[in-house]
């Protein structure tokens, strides 16, 4: 049981509340992303977003341009470019993307030992620092959680039939190659302004475990949807919380939050297809 | 005579930088049904894909209801919607948390940006509607991924038939089902047809069907090998020439 006035002093610290509310923003965007990410098999694909983000941070850092200018762009360039590469190469998917997301993180160490001052902080990088996170962060996760959720509420009809068949999307008038181009900058943009916050290594865990839950308890598909994004955003608020309360590393703590929240999920759904004879 | 549904004149469309089709031209009757059969590999799904205007062409035209079909594939709206493509099957991996109610509405709404919970009577009263006409209305909760393939081909029709649609394309839609459903799927579908006014292209390899319920047959191997009535184009002969000489014609008979 946590001791009442240990969780008001964590709550009252400026940066706690900023740290809060920057979980619970970036988790349900993952969780809103993730629930197409997972249908249409791209978790892999965030994965490799965020390993390439890494990269992205540690050119910045070299070439002594700020890291958060130079995010953005190169995980969009990244995206398309290994969009293009799954596309036209004949290798499979999963071993593709697996040779770019070691070769991106081996880069990434590389370039960053080159610079003294950031030999020591490449945990920070690897495992994020939601503590650190501003108010001009926070509005920028604020504004692609707007503009996410009204495009892929508005087009849900063309992203649910381009997930089931790219074909028959098309054929009833779904600009197939825009949407899945828009998905792809929107899931690159998502990795690279979260990352900060999240963590390299733990970023795909937003976008994939939440996603995951909400899929095992939701049968209506808006249902999955806000239910992926509300697992997200709360399993992120309990983590922080969690981590605030035991002094324990905030990014490790959500994720174990989540992994536990996608635990009882898979409880449930077990539970409710005995219930109904499935 | 009604304007052809469908007309394609001089199709060459390429894949990897080969020609999958080649000159390809035919017409589509309205209301006819129309079987494009030929073995593996022959250009069937590029066809019917680049007539639907997925697929970039070399050289020829298409025109839809009167509309041609632009360099990026592009039709009006309105014609769009009088679109209907069947695949052989869905990307349905583990549990996909959509009901065939929600998959069968999507099929109502028109090209485009759209609010998607705007749930009116009408608009439940047509979905019902498909449903019970395509003998789904049991499975309007169920979710799509735990449906048989039987079940999931009507529920296709059902997507089909909830809005006017004048033609409608099949991409070996039996392909997977056992012969008694693929019986009833096939005789749904030559229900619904006569009912909506279908004009029907199909891809398959079920040449007994073709006989028995197709108006017209159109052979492809890279090139349009032959076409005709049924009885014309799946004779013997016409047969060795499209598949080989180790192909028996081998026909079917239905007793009752």
């Amino acid at each position: 049981m946590a001791d009442p006035a240990a969780l008001a002093a964590v709550l009252a610290a400026p940066f706690m509340q900023r740290a809060l509310l920057g979980g619970l923003l970036t988790g349900a965007l993952g969780g809103l992303l993730g629930s197409f990410a997972v249908l249409r098999q791209l978790s892999f694909f965030s994965d490799a977003l965020g390993h390439s983000a890494l990269l992205g941070i540690s050119l910045g850092i070299l070439l002594g341009i700020n890291p958060t200018l130079v995010l953005i762009p190169f995980a969009v360039l990244f995206a398309l470019l290994v969009n293009q590469l799954v596309q036209r190469s004949q290798l499979p998917t999963d071993a593709l993307l697996n040779i770019v997301y070691s070769s991106s993180l081996a880069s990434s160490v590389l370039l960053l030992s080159l610079v003294e001052s950031y030999r020591g902080g490449i945990q920070q990088l690897l495992f994020g620092d939601i503590l650190g996170i501003s108010w001009v962060d926070l509005s920028v996760i604020a504004v692609l959680l707007v503009g996410v959720a009204t495009y892929l509420t508005l087009s849900l009809r063309a992203q649910v039939l381009l997930t089931l068949h790219a074909d028959l999307a098309g054929a009833v008038g779904v600009r197939v190659a825009w949407h899945r181009l828009a998905f792809i900058v929107l899931l690159a943009v998502v990795v690279a302004v979260s990352v900060k916050a999240v963590g390299v290594l733990l970023i795909s865990a937003f976008v994939v475990i939440p996603a995951c839950a909400g899929r095992l308890l939701s049968r209506r598909f808006p249902h999955f949807m806000l239910t992926s994004m509300g697992l997200g955003g709360g399993c992120a608020l309990l983590g922080l919380l969690g981590s605030g309360l035991t002094d324990l590393p905030s990014g490790p703590s959500v994720v174990i939050v989540q992994f536990a929240g996608f635990l009882i999920a898979l409880l449930l759904s077990q539970r409710s297809c005995r219930r109904h004879g499935g | 005579m009604l304007d052809p549904v469908l007309r394609v004149r001089d199709l060459t469309v390429d894949r990897h930088g080969q020609p999958a089709v080649e000159s390809v031209s035919f017409e589509l009757a309205s209301e006819s049904d129309t079987a494009l059969v030929g073995p593996n590999g022959a250009g069937k799904s590029t066809l019917v894909a680049a007539v639907l205007g997925l697929l970039p062409r070399r050289t020829g035209q298409v025109e839809v209801l009167g509309h041609q079909l632009g360099t990026e594939g592009q039709l009006p709206r309105s014609v769009r919607s009088q679109l209907a493509y069947l695949p052989q099957r869905l990307s349905l991996q583990g549990r996909f948390p959509l009901t065939v109610a929600e998959f069968v509405g999507f099929g109502l709404d028109p090209p485009g940006l759209s609010w998607p919970w705007a749930a009116s009577p009408q608009r439940r009263q047509a979905v019902q509607r498909a449903l019970e006409r395509t003998g789904c209305a049991d499975l309007a909760a169920r979710l799509l991924s735990e449906l048989s393939g039987g079940q999931l081909k009507r529920v296709m029709l059902a997507f089909c038939v909830v809005r006017p649609r004048r033609l409608l394309v099949l991409d070996e839609a039996q392909a997977g089902l056992d012969a008694p459903a693929s019986e009833r799927f096939q005789q749904l579908l030559l229900e619904l047809r006569r009912q909506e006014g279908w004009t029907v292209l199909q891809v398959s390899h079920d040449l007994d069907m073709v006989r028995r319920s197709c108006d017209q047959v159109l052979c492809l191997n890279r090139r349009l090998r032959c076409s005709g009535s049924p009885d014309l184009a799946l004779s013997p002969e016409r047969l060795v020439e499209l598949y080989g000489p180790n192909v028996v014609p081998y026909r079917h008979h239905h007793h009752g």
